[in-house]
């Protein structure tokens, strides 16, 4: 690898990488807040199931609020199930296509911040040029794929 | 730090022994290693947590999918996994602070506020979770 070009891209993904984590404290916040602590969209409750429970498909169950706005959004007689949780956002005639962006760029931003990180922990200790070369293929190819299945599962879902 | 040491000569006499050095625990290297292994593990888990979402598509299977993130195990790994965002979020906050505003505060004393600030974040915010498994452990008739 010529050593000025290396270093030069090397300068700008490292600031790359500051700033993406900088974006990621923001995103992870908003993340949490809906996924945890908002009563109408946590996703996940506070329930904890056994395995028995799990086996007879036991569903957690979701607050007063979750279920009213279910009812409200798919008929009085919807069951509130998780999937109906999430589609409250990702299904919403008006803000599903914010929700969605907002979750494909979140994906974009995370995948980067984490491959490249994970790169950098790689060219630490694999010192074998071409092994090196290989996991930095391997790795961002991973990346690429999930970034292409995160974006079609959140894009269909609910549309 | 991680840069990419690509163009260093690979085994001078000086590279191994900088190489050994690396590894004596130091403070700062707490604080480093920690937020190694918590991006790593964050790595992971992104890595699951896309590919499990391919059930958003299914009503059926992502019910599955999320009932089964309620057993005992899950809820103790989403204790972990907030334990782990938290430290690694403040940690690299800082790192962007001394690193983008050339702040040169005391570092050990920043290191240990936020880290003060972390404990407490992870305290209320994974309070829920936890008082569920105790309730789920120790309570459940
Ligand atoms: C919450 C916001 C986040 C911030 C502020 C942040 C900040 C940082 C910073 C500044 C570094 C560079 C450390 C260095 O060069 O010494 C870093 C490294 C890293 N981050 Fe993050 N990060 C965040 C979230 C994440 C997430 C969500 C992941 C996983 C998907 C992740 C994975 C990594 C990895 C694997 C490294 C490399 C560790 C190393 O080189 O030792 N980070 N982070
Ligand atoms: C236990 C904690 C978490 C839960 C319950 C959770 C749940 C979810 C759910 C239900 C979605 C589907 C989209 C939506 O609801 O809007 C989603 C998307 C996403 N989550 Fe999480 N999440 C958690 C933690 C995290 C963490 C720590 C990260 C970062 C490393 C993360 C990264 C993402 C990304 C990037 C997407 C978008 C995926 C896509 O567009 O396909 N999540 N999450």
């Amino acid at each position: 690898m010529a050593s000025r070009a290396a270093s030069t891209s090397n300068a700008q993904s490292w600031f790359l990488h500051r700033i993406t984590g900088t974006f990621l404290i923001f995103m992870l916040i908003t993340h949490f807040w809906v996924q945890h602590y908002d009563q109408q969209t946590a996703t996940i409750s506070h329930d904890v199931l056994s395995t028995e429970q799990i086996e007879n498909d036991v569903l957690p169950g979701y607050t007063p609020e979750a279920e009213a706005a279910v009812e409200a959004r798919f008929g009085e007689t919807a069951e509130v199930t998780p999937h109906d949780v999430v589609m409250l956002r990702l299904a919403d005639p008006v803000y599903a296509v914010l929700w969605k962006a907002f979750n494909i760029l979140f994906l974009i931003v995370a995948l980067h911040h984490g491959f490249y990180g994970l790169n950098n922990v790689m060219s630490d200790y694999i010192r074998n040029p071409m092994a090196r070369k290989t996991a930095k293929v391997l790795s961002w190819s991973l990346a690429l794929v999930l970034f292409v299945v995160g974006t079609y599962s959140v894009l269909v879902a609910g549309w | 730090m991680a840069v990419d040491t690509i163009d260093q000569p690979a085994k001078s006499a000086a590279s191994q022994d900088s190489r050994f050095q690396r590894y004596r625990v130091r403070t700062g290297m707490f604080a480093w290693m920690a937020h190694r292994l918590s991006g790593l593990a964050l790595v992971a888990y992104l890595v699951v947590h896309v590919w499990g979402l391919r059930a958003l598509t299914d009503r059926a299977s992502f019910n599955e999918l999320i009932a089964g993130y309620h057993a005992p195990i899950f809820k103790i790994g989403e204790f972990l996994l907030l334990a782990a965002v938290v430290y690694h979020a403040l940690n690299g906050f800082r790192i962007v602070l001394i690193d983008f505003l050339g702040w040169s505060p005391n570092q050990k004393r920043l290191f240990w506020a936020l880290g003060g600030v972390a404990a407490v974040l992870i305290v209320v915010g994974g309070y829920p979770t936890i008082s569920s498994l105790i309730d789920y452990f120790f309570l459940a008739a």
